[in-house]
Parts: structure tokens; sequence; C-alpha cells
């Protein structure tokens, strides 16, 4: 009897499996976004369409923001593992946040359907500034001028901060981060002058290209510098930043729960790759500034693993930029 | 340079654009009227459809869900005693009273005049000044907000009825709430009790919903009579609430400035703009005014008020790329996709679509004040239903209104939570509405 309850429920799993995935998606799946509206939300959503449009329902962005995308990414992984739920996984909630000891889980622990966009930062300084026109004679005054340099990042402790304290580690300049509480702050003080350069994105630079010039675009990706007219990029010079590939920019994977079945995985991974990879859908995310990663599931653990020991570089350097000011003061 | 260029705006004000933007208000009317959900959740929800649309339509269509909604909260204020977005919350003080003194058409005839003339004079601001006034806005910096948000908070002692000391104790309250969440300039969790639903705080939604709702069902359900059918006098659609505003033109022109003003700077928002219009409204009334028991003034400042922010908020959002308020970062998030780049830059490379854009703001108002005033009959209908089916029905719409937020059951919890928080504090004879206050303010004090 209990053999022929075995063979029953056997009989009925083999029954509903390919049943569950033909039937799957059935209905809305969410997008958990972790940060509050912005173009960021913009780019996604115009993916959101085109999965959406491949696989027949609606996939609405959530935007839940709190704590650096922790608290979006743990909204979507304690959801239940049936495939309805997306994490849009920016670097800060995937990577960032374990390295600096703020989250449990590592970029392994999620699963990787494929990768979204980019935007890369970069370092903008006022138009018609006199005393430095370009990233050498910026890094030659700070040099000179040790401590007295003041820019921003938005928030401190960002990415961006992490990034450009590397780049000037590089360079051994010590300058001074002042808090805002945007990057858009931090943009409209840097062009009235109140900071003497800026962690610009390229939103903020598109908006107002003639007040700010970009004197470094944070990434070794020439679809980045065409994003921000040509401005130069890692490659354009002839120093080793330490940062390649994705590490010194805003990027995202779509990633999923690990429990979520592997034949719903695979109808997702096809959506969002056939998406990704359409022209038009490129056009559209390139036309917002952002740059469309080709990379596949496959790719996933290459492309993100140098990242995890980059920021821990980055981390270094934070720490290196605080102990030089404690020096100075 | 602007005003020159209405006329290549208007152009783009096809009969499509004109159509989504009277589609716009009427929907956003109705959001805004449901408790929990608001303006944007409706710009949310309806993006999809609008970036298929040309430019201007496009933003016409969610534009006007922006100023409906911001409207629509006060109907459900009035005739039910909720919010249905925190933007009316100030509306209670005043638009409650009437209602319950057998003038809820008045008062809803009221809110939606003000709201739309006070959106047109926002506009005003936003067609003549706005690359000026975004000028000043961007010199705004953390000790400017501060001084806002200590301004802000000095409203508690305006709006706290009977015990100043319980208001102020109700503020306080607001402001502890307030610092839970993740520090924004040290990334620091504070008050989170490792709970991950907390790394943000409470949802401002989830705040003002379970106050003012949960309290007044149960006040409701008290009073008894829950089969009874209201008797409440058919009412005609008629613009007797647009004479009722003009009489208080000066309160309107004042108020509506204090919202383009609030509006203007990035993050300050039309709940605080509307506690501040109504804060000076009724220190500067006669002390016979009746304010707090039925006033029409109250709700002109706070309707005006709130209405004219969405005009101010849109000069950063334009001027400069930087949004005022998360509604505003969707609608840039929308120009973005149409291939548009907020900011200085498209004053010049897109003076028409700017000019269109302006446009169909100016539009929405005046379809909100029609079709405002078309619908009052029906908003006013619901009053007729039983208690019975009433209050259950609320109660559903917050949940699903809380749920819809970001798809959490803590937040529907965080409602309820605050809800028996709210009965609380009433029955105590604590003010609520220094809570809200305490908790918009915060944001400006987070700056010193």
């Amino acid at each position: 009897m209990r053999k022929l309850a075995k063979l029953a429920a056997v009989a009925m799993a083999v029954m509903v499996t390919p049943a569950m995935a033909e039937d799957f998606p059935s209905r809305n799946i969410d997008l958990i976004f972790p940060w509050t509206p912005n173009a960021s939300m913009a780019a996604n959503q115009i993916l959101a369409e085109a999965v959406g449009e491949e696989l027949g329902v609606a996939i609405p962005v959530i935007s839940t923001p709190g704590a650096a995308g922790t608290k979006a990414y743990m909204t979507a992984m304690g959801r239940p593992a049936d495939g309805y739920t997306i994490m849009d996984a920016w670097v800060a909630p995937l990577v960032l946040q374990p390295v600096l000891g703020k989250a449990d889980w590592t970029y392994k622990d999620a699963v990787p359907l494929h990768a979204g966009v980019s935007n890369a930062f970069s370092i903008g300084i006022k138009s018609g500034d006199e005393r430095f026109s370009n990233l050498q004679e910026l890094m030659e005054y700070g040099k000179a001028h040790p401590g007295e340099l003041r820019y921003s990042s938005g928030s401190r402790n960002n990415l961006p901060h992490m990034v450009i304290a590397r780049v000037l580690q590089s360079y051994g300049v010590v300058a001074q981060n002042i808090p805002f509480g945007s990057d858009a702050d931090a943009f409209q003080n840097l062009k009235s002058g109140e900071i003497d350069f800026s962690y610009v994105n390229v939103n903020n630079w598109q908006q107002d290209q003639d007040a700010v010039d970009v004197v470094l675009v944070m990434s070794d990706l020439d679809e980045s510098r065409e994003a921000y007219g040509g401005a130069p990029n890692f490659n354009d010079f002839d120093r080793d930043f330490g940062l390649s590939g994705l590490a010194s920019m805003g990027w995202d994977w779509w990633v999923v729960s690990p429990d979520v079945p592997q034949e719903k995985v695979d109808v997702l991974r096809k959506a969002m790759a056939a998406a990704v990879t359409s022209d038009e859908t490129k056009e559209k995310i390139r036309a917002l500034g952002y740059v469309p990663l080709p990379w596949d599931y496959d790719q996933y653990h290459e492309i993100v693993g140098p990242v995890q020991e980059q920021l821990g570089k980055m981390a270094e350097a934070l720490a290196w930029e605080q102990e030089q000011l404690k020096k100075l003061n | 340079m602007l005003p020159d260029t209405l006329g290549a705006g208007l152009a783009l004000l096809t009969p499509l654009a004109l159509g989504f933007t009277a589609l716009g208000v009427f929907f956003g009317l109705i959001i805004g009227a449901l408790p929990g959900l608001g303006p944007l959740m409706g710009i949310i929800l309806m993006l999809p459809l609008a970036i298929t649309l040309p430019p201007v339509a496009a933003m016409g269509f969610l534009i006007a869900i922006f100023v409906g909604g911001s409207c629509g909260g006060s109907v459900s204020a009035v005739m039910l005693g909720i919010p249905g977005t925190p933007l009316s919350a100030a509306t209670l003080f005043d638009g409650r009273p009437m209602a319950q003194k057998g003038r809820a058409a008045d008062a809803i005839g009221i809110a939606i005049s003000a709201s739309a003339l006070g959106g047109m004079l926002g506009g005003l601001v936003l067609i003549f000044f706005a690359p000026k006034l975004a000028g000043v806005a961007s010199r705004f910096a953390p000790p400017e907000y501060a001084a806002l948000a200590i301004t802000g908070l000095l409203a508690i002692v305006v709006v706290s009825e009977g015990s100043l000391l319980k208001g102020l104790m109700s503020g306080a309250i607001g402001l502890i709430i307030a610092t839970i969440g993740t520090d924004s300039f040290t990334t620091g969790y504070r008050f989170t009790f490792g709970n991950y639903n907390l790394l943000d705080g409470f949802n401002l939604v989830a705040i003002v919903v379970g106050l003012f709702a949960i309290p007044e069902m149960l006040v409701e359900i008290r009073q008894g009579g829950l089969t009874d059918r209201p008797t409440v006098e058919p009412v005609r659609p008629g613009f007797r609430g647009l004479m009722l505003t003009l009489r208080n033109w000066g309160n309107l022109l004042r108020s509506s400035a204090i919202g383009s003003f609030f509006g203007v700077l990035p993050g300050a928002g039309g709940v605080i703009s509307s506690f501040t219009a109504y804060a000076v409204a009724k220190t500067i009334a006669p002390k016979n005014a009746g304010y707090g028991e039925g006033a029409e003034g109250g709700v002109v400042a706070t309707e005006s008020a709130n209405n004219s922010t969405v005009g101010g908020t849109l000069v950063p959002s334009l001027a400069l790329g930087v949004p005022g308020d998360a509604s505003s970062a969707v609608l840039i998030g929308a120009l973005l996709i149409l291939g548009y780049f907020p900011g200085p830059q498209l004053f010049v490379q897109s003076p028409d679509v700017v000019s269109g854009i302006f446009l169909v703001y100016f539009f929405s108002n005046i379809a909100l004040l029609v079709i405002g005033i078309a619908a009052t009959p029906l908003f006013v209908w619901v009053l007729r239903l039983r208690k019975a089916y009433l209050i259950p029905t609320i109660l559903l719409l917050c949940v699903l209104g809380t749920f819809a937020l970001q798809a959490s059951l803590f937040d529907v919890g965080a409602m309820l939570g605050f809800g028996l928080l709210g009965i609380i504090l009433r029955a105590g004879g604590y003010p609520l509405a220094p809570l809200v206050i305490g908790v918009i303010n915060s944001v400006g004090l987070a700056g010193l």
C-alpha cells in the first residue's frame, strides 16, 4: 500500500511539473527595485516592459528603498520562491554591503537571470575652473594642497566615495569628502563652486553638460565613455587604478532566490536574455545614458567575482583617506 | 523666454493630449480618494501606458494623475474623516467638521475649487519663474532645510486642540518614530531591532492611514446605527464651492504662494506645505472664524497649498532634474524614457515640449475644477451607504491601499499598529496631527 502511494505521488509529480512550467507565469511578476524612484528605475522599467512582453505578463517595478538596497534584497529573498519575485540586484546590496559587513550573504547566494544595465560614475569639475582643466592637473593641484580640495559623493561611504578614494589614493592625493543628502545636491554644489570636484552620474551630467567638465569616466567600457560625450575613461591613462570590469560603477543583475524551481528559472532567463539583447531595448536604454550589459547568467561568477576583491581594496582606500585627513588635522 | 515659446507648446496640445489629461484627472481623483493609494501609486500604475503616448500627451496624463490624486484625498478626508493620502491630513481639521454639520458638498466643492485654483497659481509660478526659482532652490542647503523644519514644527502649537503640552508630546512621538531606519549620512541603523522591514523606517502612508482611519472607524462603530440608512440630501453639481473659495481670495493667494514655495524646494513637499498654510491661515484669521470647527478658510488653505505644491515641484524637476518628491521622481523617469533629459538644456533644446508640459499642467487644473465639481454628487452618494457596508469596505481599502505601497504585509501590520496608537492617543486627548507634523519635518532636521 505504501509503495502504491509513493508510486502515485511520483506519477503526480511527473504530471504536475511540466504543467507548472507551461503555466508559468500566469500572473504579474514583481521586480523589487532597491532605491527610491530615479533614472535607474526608469532604465529597469524599460527592461521590465520588454521582459514582460516576452513572458506575456506585466512586471511592475516596486521601489523598496532602505539601507543601501539591503531591505529590498531581504524582501525579495524572503518572498515565496515561486518565480514571481525578481530582485533588481545592484552592486550595493549584492556585493558591497556584504563586503562592508552589513549583510550576511554573498553574490553566490543568488541565482542570476541576466546582467541588466550599468551607469558609469565619473569625476567632474566646474567648467572654466582656472586651477585645473583635466584629471592630471586636478591631481597635481591636490598633491600641492593636501587636504584642501573638497569633493562630494553625495552621502559618505557609498560606492562613488569608495571609487573616488581609490583613484585619489593611486595619486597620493588627500581631499575632504563633504556629505550631501543626495548626489544631485552634490552636483548642484559643484556647479555653484561650493566644492572643487564631485562624483557625477550620467543623468546629472546630461541635464547640464555645459556646466561641468567630466575629467574621468570611472569605467573601462567604451560605451560608458560615449555616454559622457567621449570623456576620458580608465583606458586613457597610463596608470593601473586597480578598478577594472564592473567594480567602479553602478550596475545590476536580475536575480532570484536559489529555491526557485529550475524550470521557472529557465523560463525567466530565456525571456530576459531575449529582452536585453533586443536592439530596440538596447537603444532605449542607451538613450537614457545607461549601458545595456551583454552578459548571460553563465558569466555571472566570472564577472561579479573580481568585483568583490576590488571593493575590498576600495574599502581600504576609504580607511586610508580617513587616516591621512587625521594626520593633517 | 518661456512665455515666448508657449505658442509652440500650444501646437502640442492635441485632442489626444487633452483627452488623456482629463482622463488622468478623473483617475487621480478616484485613486487619491481611496485610503492608502495616492498620486504616486496612480502614476506608477499608469506609467507603462503613458510611455506609449506622444511626449506631451504622456506627461499630461501623468501630471494630471498627480494633480487629481493630490486633491482626491480631500474627498475621503471630508466624507469619512480619513485622509486618502497624507497630503490631505490637514484638510481633516475643518473639512470633516463641515461634513458633520451637513455641509459635505460645500466642503468637497471648496476642496476641489481651492485645489484647482491653487494648482493654477502654482502653474503661473512654473511658467514665468521656473529657471529663476530653480536657481534659488539649488542654493538651499542642510542648514536652510533644518531652519524650515523647525519652523514647520511650530505649526504644532497652532494645530494642537486642547492641551498644548499634549500636542507637543504627540509631535515628539512623531519625531521619535522618524528616527527609525537607516541614517542617510552615516548609513548606520537606528532602532531597527534587527528587523529588515524597518531599514527604511515606517512608510508615511501606513502612519497616516492607520492613525486616522482605524480610530475613526472605531468611533463610528461605537456610535451605533450600523444598519440605519443615513438620510443625505441629494447634491446637484454646481459651482457654489468655487464662489465660497473665491470669497477667501486672500487666503487662497497666500496659501498657494506657500505651497509653490515648498514645492520649489526639493524634498519639502505637499504635506508640509498644507500644514504650514493651515497654521498661517488660522493664526491670521480672527478668533471667531471657527478654525477647527468647520471653517471654509481651513479647507481653502490646505487644499490650495498642497495642489500649488505640484506646480512648484515641477520647477526643480524640469529645470534642474532634481525631483521634489517621489511622484515627481517618477515623472522625471517617464520624461527620460520618452527621450528628454530634464535640466537647463531641456529648456534650450526642447522649449516646445517644456511649454506643452506647462500647458497640460495648467489644463489639468481646469479639468480638475470641471470634473471634480461634476463628480461631487457621486462622492456624496457614498455617504448614503449603511455603516455596516461602509466600515468593512473602508477597512478593506485601507489594507489593500497600504499593501499596494510595496506589496508588503509588514506595512499592513504597521498601519494597524498605528491604528492602535491612534486609538490610545485619541482616548487620552492627544491630537494626532502633531504626530504627522513631527514625522514629516524630521527629514529637514536630519540636516542639522
